[in-house]
């Protein structure tokens, strides 16, 4: 049993670095270097259109990794019937009151300021919630070590994610860096111990939900990159 | 008037009960919403199923309500789909918000609601089949290939980033039933290789979002690839040419050598070499035939043997007299040797070293029948032949022990088998070169003044001493036997056995050592090799004048003590070492002759394996009255039988 454990891990092992080889790009560079002043830069300088490739290929590796996972929890935790109601008493995702543009024809018209903003907001506010989902998931009895890890793996790429973004607001937009002012829509803690349906829905919910954001943030970075090579185009439609 | 105004719909709600009554008119059954689906992720369209209508014209609405929001909206657009469908335009499509869709059938009696669907757009997506899907042929060092080709489809806005499509195509031969599927990612375009030359393929193209569904595969392209050699077909035939020729070259190998392989794969099954083994008895399915022809009367030993009796070496000697009879006849020598034997208290019989496997020896009829089986192959002669005949019978049914069993007397001494060998070694070995044995030949000493009960202790003693002194060497062991007088058909045989090596001193030790020493015997008669005949066979003939014992009644004066050999030259010579010591029995015409012949012996003592001739010559050559008696050889001069002469 040992070794078989042990051979699991090497499989998944092996399986993150399938999905996550992209991320052994960003990983080799900072994308946050601290520039004192009058020094010169240790950093190695990136291109802005590398480094939003890079940022690209987080997003998209994000997503996955949270399809997955929501996937698993289902299989594992939700009861059939309730598999497919997004709705549930009144459950709404932690981002809804986030100012992000929900239809096409709104992204279009919104800048490339507000789509990297909206980025930003989106990743900030999941940082939270997922490392406190690492707690209830540890939690489960029988959670499997895959879930865990991805949910964890996630988390971490979230950071970077949004480092890479800060310093893409930067080289894009000249600004200085937006001190994460979003988080204060964060989690309601609970207290008490919720019952185990509830706790499994909540955090199904939490799943969906991050999965839905992981898209948006895919997205508008796709948008925002189609912006930056050919303006003409993909302004029109 | 307003009267019959206000009565006209109570009349006609009459007339519809009334008709309800009569069809059954019910509400509506619920209405399904079967999918919803949006191709571009901008818009999407959701279709229902009806339920039962109840007989009455029914209607649908589609009401639906956004995520965290109570307004409630009907379907703006219930006909750009078609029927029992709504279509969501782009100003009403929200993504990555949930609907909540419910489906409301209507009629006269009531209405029905479906189930409400919870819908993402972003979750429902299914584009279109890809378009312009072409395929064409390329040429490569390596053979043609195919190259496919498309596009996205027209409202999927993948340019801008909105959708992301991944592809997949799948190709087949004509007449084949399975799909090859190939991945081709994000990419529009995909190469195909390992084609069958000349064949008909069929090439399809799918897509799907990175959260969405399949598309339908696009409409069938059909590509037909021009004929060509490929190069792989041209490599296994090079291998298939090369393999062929080796093969053959090792078949013809094989045949060349297809006895040696036949050796050793199937070594020959050697036939039996029983003695008595008769295999046409065995193949006309007498068994008992066969087995009554083996069994040996007398075996195991009845008679009480002594140790000693095992040890004892003999040499037998038969009288002249005696010679013819039993020459001539095989059963007679037996019987003689039986006869011979007819001292009762046989403590000399020798019968354990005639029973053991390894006796060399030939006892009357017995040494020699084992002879003639075991020499077979190596001594092919007519003399053999005849005599082996002759003998056979006898053979067959005398064991070693009756040739021993008519103890000569205790004098008689055996040549030790160890010494030479077991029968099969011996019979193979010796008889090949050195002439070991003369089947045809038996010289019988007689010993008269042999005393028994010493001698053959002694005789015992030294024969085993003299076994191993001899064992590994091929020692050529003159054994002397000696007979009773009183029994001169005693047929003591002696069996000389010549190997290539000999040791004489181990020899002379033997014989100095065991007493056997030729001086002690003076009675004792020595045999002479007297010429080696054409089988290589080594003629022995009585040396010592004295021992003209036609009369049966010789006396030996040893004069001339052959017994000893000297060794084996290098032409295959048993070399005898005459010792003499002239005494001389007075038997003037006989040892004249005897005389004679120790002279001629002695000079012509080497036997050889030249052609008997030579040493037939010899006697003649040296003196002429040997000749007479050569002819009759043994029998004449000296009164020993040489059997070879009679084969003659």
């Amino acid at each position: 049993m040992h070794i078989y454990k042990k051979i699991k891990k090497l499989l998944q092992g092996g399986v993150w670095a399938l999905l996550l080889w992209p991320c052994l790009l960003t990983v080799s560079h900072p994308l946050d270097c601290k520039e004192e002043q009058g020094s010169i830069s240790r950093c190695p300088t990136i291109s802005q259109e590398k480094l939003l490739d890079r940022v690209i290929q987080h997003a998209e590796v994000i997503y996955r990794v949270s399809e997955e996972s929501c996937t698993l929890f289902e299989e594992m935790f939700v009861p059939f019937p309730m598999r497919l109601q997004r709705n549930q008493a009144g459950y709404t995702c932690i981002t809804k009151a986030l100012p992000i543009p929900s239809s096409k024809s709104e992204i279009q018209q919104i800048s490339d300021t507000w789509l990297l903003h909206s980025v930003l907001m989106l990743v900030q506010s999941w940082i939270e919630p997922l490392v406190y989902l690492q707690t209830t998931l540890d939690r489960y009895d029988d959670a499997p070590d895959l879930l865990l890890n991805k949910t964890k793996w996630v988390s971490e790429k979230l950071v970077s994610l949004e480092q890479g973004v800060v310093v893409l607001m930067k080289k894009m937009l000249d600004e200085g860096m937006l001190t994460t002012a979003y988080n204060e829509h964060g989690l309601v803690q609970y207290d008490v111990q919720p019952e185990m349906l509830e706790s499994v829905l909540r955090d199904y919910m939490l799943l969906s939900c991050f999965k839905k954001d992981a898209h948006k943030m895919e997205t508008f970075l796709k948008l925002l990159k189609c912006r930056q090579t050919d303006k003409y185009n993909c302004a029109l439609y | 008037m307003r009267r019959a105004v206000g009565s006209v719909p109570l009349l006609l709600m009459l007339f519809f009960i009334g008709h309800a009554k009569e069809t059954r008119y019910s509400p509506p059954g619920k209405p399904k919403l079967t999918s919803c689906r949006s191709p571009e992720k901008e818009t999407f369209t959701c279709w229902w199923e009806p339920g039962s209508d109840g007989g009455l014209p029914t209607t649908y609405a589609l009401y639906y309500r956004k995520e965290n929001s109570d307004a409630v909206y009907e379907c703006p657009d219930y006909h750009t789909a078609g029927e029992n469908s709504c279509f969501f335009n782009k100003n009403d499509t929200s993504i990555w918000v949930n609907y909540n869709i419910t489906v409301v059938a209507t009629n006269a009696l009531g209405s029905n609601f479906s189930d409400p669907v919870d819908v993402d757009v972003v979750y429902i997506v299914q584009p279109h089949t890809p378009e312009n899907v072409t395929v064409t042929v390329m040429e490569d060092k390596d053979g043609p290939f195919l190259r496919v080709s498309w596009e996205p489809p027209r409202k999927a806005d993948t340019r801008s980033g909105w959708i992301t499509l991944i592809y997949e195509l799948r190709v087949k031969l004509e007449g084949e039933e399975e799909w090859e599927e190939h991945r081709a990612g994000q990419q529009k375009m995909f190469n195909i290789f390992s084609l069958r030359s000349g064949g008909m393929y069929l090439v399809q193209v799918r897509c799907k979002p990175d959260h969405g569904f399949w598309s339908e595969w696009s409409s069938t392209t059909y590509i037909k690839v021009p004929d060509y050699f490929p190069r792989e077909t041209s490599v296994w035939i090079l291998i298939a040419v090369f393999s062929a020729f080796i093969f053959f070259i090792l078949t013809w190998i094989l045949n060349l050598k297809s006895n040696s392989v036949k050796h050793c794969l199937l070594p020959p099954v050697p036939g039996p070499k029983i003695k008595g083994f008769d295999k046409q008895l065995l193949k006309n399915g007498r068994s008992e035939e066969v087995f009554s022809a083996l069994v040996v009367p007398g075996f195991p030993p009845t008679t009480s043997s002594d140790c000693e009796d095992l040890l004892v070496e003999y040499l037998e000697v038969y009288t002249p007299e005696e010679q013819e009879l039993i020459l001539e006849e095989g059963k007679d020598l037996q019987e003689g040797c039986l006869k011979s034997k007819g001292s009762p208290s046989d403590s000399d019989s020798g019968r354990g070293s005639c029973d053991s496997h390894t006796l060399l020896m030939e006892k009357c009829g017995e040494g020699e029948g084992k002879e003639e089986k075991h020499q077979e192959r190596a001594q092919k002669g007519k003399r053999q032949q005849k005599h082996q005949t002759g003998w056979e019978e006898g053979d067959v049914s005398h064991t070693r022990e009756d040739v021993l069993s008519p103890d000569m007397s205790e004098g008689r001494v055996k040549t030790w088998p160890s010494v030479f060998s077991p029968l099969p070694q011996y019979s193979s070995r010796p008889l090949d070169h050195q002439g070991s044995l003369e089947t045809a030949r038996q010289l019988c000493l007689s010993d008269s003044l042999f005393p028994p009960p010493s001698t053959s202790s002694h005789l015992s003693y030294n024969a085993k001493e003299g076994l191993a002194l001899g064992s590994g060497q091929q020692e050529f062991y003159l054994g002397k036997k000696q007979t009773h007088p009183s029994n001169p058909q005693s047929q003591p045989r002696w069996h000389l056995q010549a190997h290539s090596d000999f040791n004489i001193s181990s020899m002379d030790r033997k014989q100095a050592a065991s007493g056997l020493q030729l001086p002690g015997f003076r009675s004792t008669e020595y045999v002479e090799v007297q010429r080696v005949n054409q089988e290589d066979m080594v003629i022995l003939q009585p040396l010592f004048s004295s021992s003209c014992q036609r009369d049966g009644h010789l006396q030996i004066g040893q004069g001339e003590d052959y017994s000893k050999v000297k060794g084996v030259d290098s032409g295959n010579m048993l070399l005898l070492q005459r010792e003499v010591e002239v005494k001389r029995e007075e038997e003037d015409g006989d040892r004249y002759s005897c005389d004679i012949q120790d002279r001629v012996t002695e000079s012509c003592y080497t036997t050889s394996t030249a052609a008997s001739s030579q040493v037939t010559g010899k006697p003649t050559s040296c003196a002429g009255t040997a000749m007479p008696v050569q002819e009759e050889m043994v029998l004449a001069a000296n009164g020993y039988v040489d059997a070879a002469t009679m084969l003659l």
